[in-house]
């Protein structure tokens, strides 16, 4: 196995400030190469002010569209974080694992707005 | 046209008062619309958020909107937080820095609203909270910028704007958009004609989300209303003909009387919270995954 990889948060975003889908993309987009690769890979949040689920959710959240569970928890680490961002995290992850799993009726769920009145 | 504003608090009546001026002027086009405040008794320096997100539509229709009459006290509010600037009344100073200025952000200079919030949360009067309150109020305002750069669609961008009420230890911040609602978002989701109010209601179910990509949604409403909840705050939802608040644990879904346009949320934290807000400490990095 590989030496573990750091990816700095703080460093991909350019601040301390975790709060768009943009930026999560950003850091999605640094940790997917590694994965593929089976790197070890720590995520870390020093430094990080303020991060919001819709950050992490891209961020992190959409790997479990991408990659097996047990290869994500394997792979993939954070550090640096506070209890209240752990437990939002927390709370991204077991709601992507949900949202994944039912993924083929979200997918056909776009359809045209039915009707104007209430 | 000529439309007499009535009196606008930031309740379920202001969001209708608000929602009838945006009736009457829908099919107004290059034309002109006068905003006569002349029988409005108070108006709530947040609601200036979704009356700039209604008057934008309006103007975008090219018709000239001027507004008129207003009251010297009202006048006062409107011009503190620069609402009236737009509409070529002089600024005025915040002496007492307890405004969040009125300000339009496009949804693609998301660095603005950070910029926003950095300048008028920090300091000045503005509440000093507990470091963990004034963290998790943040987020919570990210949220639902980030919640309108996602899922409104608004054309004109987003409308912000706050006011802090040191008597009552209250800070409301208000964000508006010109965009399509919750319901038609909901109904193209679900594929169902459900009315404004359910589609609130759905909306607010830990895990619903209307987004379809490969990014997961669904979390950041449940997090607002936890934090609200926690905090003895109060949310407020009004997007087409639905009206949603929740304060004092108590959850009411209305159905407006009128079609108010967009979507605007309205958070108010008591700012005297001294809640510790460390939740969940029994999480570890190594329960994440």
């Amino acid at each position: 196995m590989s030496k573990e990889i750091i990816v700095r948060v703080f460093d991909v975003v350019g601040g301390p400030l975790c709060v768009s889908a943009d930026d999560g993309q950003a850091v999605h987009d640094k940790i997917v190469p590694l994965l593929r690769e089976d790197s070890k890979v720590a995520l870390s949040f020093g430094n990080v002010e303020t991060l919001i689920s819709a950050f992490l959710n891209a961020a992190i959240g959409q790997l479990y569209g991408e990659f097996p569970e047990d290869k994500i928890r394997a792979l993939l680490s954070v550090r640096d974080m506070s209890q209240e961002d752990l437990a939002l995290l927390k709370r991204v992850v077991d709601n992507a694992k949900v949202y994944f799993l039912n993924r083929k009726q979200f997918d056909q769920a776009w359809k045209e707005e039915v009707g104007d009145e209430e | 046209m000529i439309h007499y504003l009535p009196t606008i608090r930031s309740q379920e009546q202001g969001f209708t008062n608000l929602a009838i001026l945006a009736v009457e002027a829908k099919e107004l086009t290059s034309s002109r619309l006068e905003v006569d405040f002349s029988r409005c008794g108070f108006f709530d320096a947040n609601m200036a958020a979704p009356l700039a997100a209604i008057l934008a539509r309006v103007a975008d229709a090219f018709n000239a909107v001027t507004v008129v009459n207003v009251p010297s006290a009202i006048e006062r509010i409107l011009r503190k937080n620069r609402f009236l600037a737009g509409y070529g009344y002089a600024p005025m100073d915040d002496a007492n820095r307890t405004t969040l200025p009125f300000r339009r952000i496009q949804l693609s200079e998301q660095g603005l609203f950070a910029d926003y919030l950095e300048q008028h949360m920090n300091g000045k009067g503005i509440p000093r909270m507990t470091e963990g309150l004034g963290k998790v109020f943040r987020q919570s305002i990210f949220e639902v910028f980030q919640n309108t750069v996602i899922h409104s669609a608004s054309p004109f961008g987003a409308f912000v704007c706050g006011q802090f009420y040191p008597q009552y230890q209250r800070l409301d911040l208000t964000i508006s958009d010109a965009g399509v609602g919750i319901r038609t978002n909901v109904r193209r989701y679900l594929g169902q004609a459900i009315s404004s109010v359910e589609a609130i209601r759905w909306a607010l179910q830990d895990g619903n989300t209307t987004k379809t990509g490969s990014q997961p949604g669904g979390v950041g409403l449940k997090f607002l209303h936890d934090f609200v909840a926690l905090n003895q705050g109060k949310i407020q939802i009004a997007s087409r003909l639905g009206f949603y608040e929740y304060r004092d644990g108590k959850e009411t879904f209305k159905k407006l009387a009128a079609d108010f346009p967009g979507t605007t949320v309205n958070l108010e934290i008591n700012t005297g919270d001294t809640s510790a807000y460390r939740l969940n400490s029994e999480i570890t990095a190594k329960d994440i995954f």
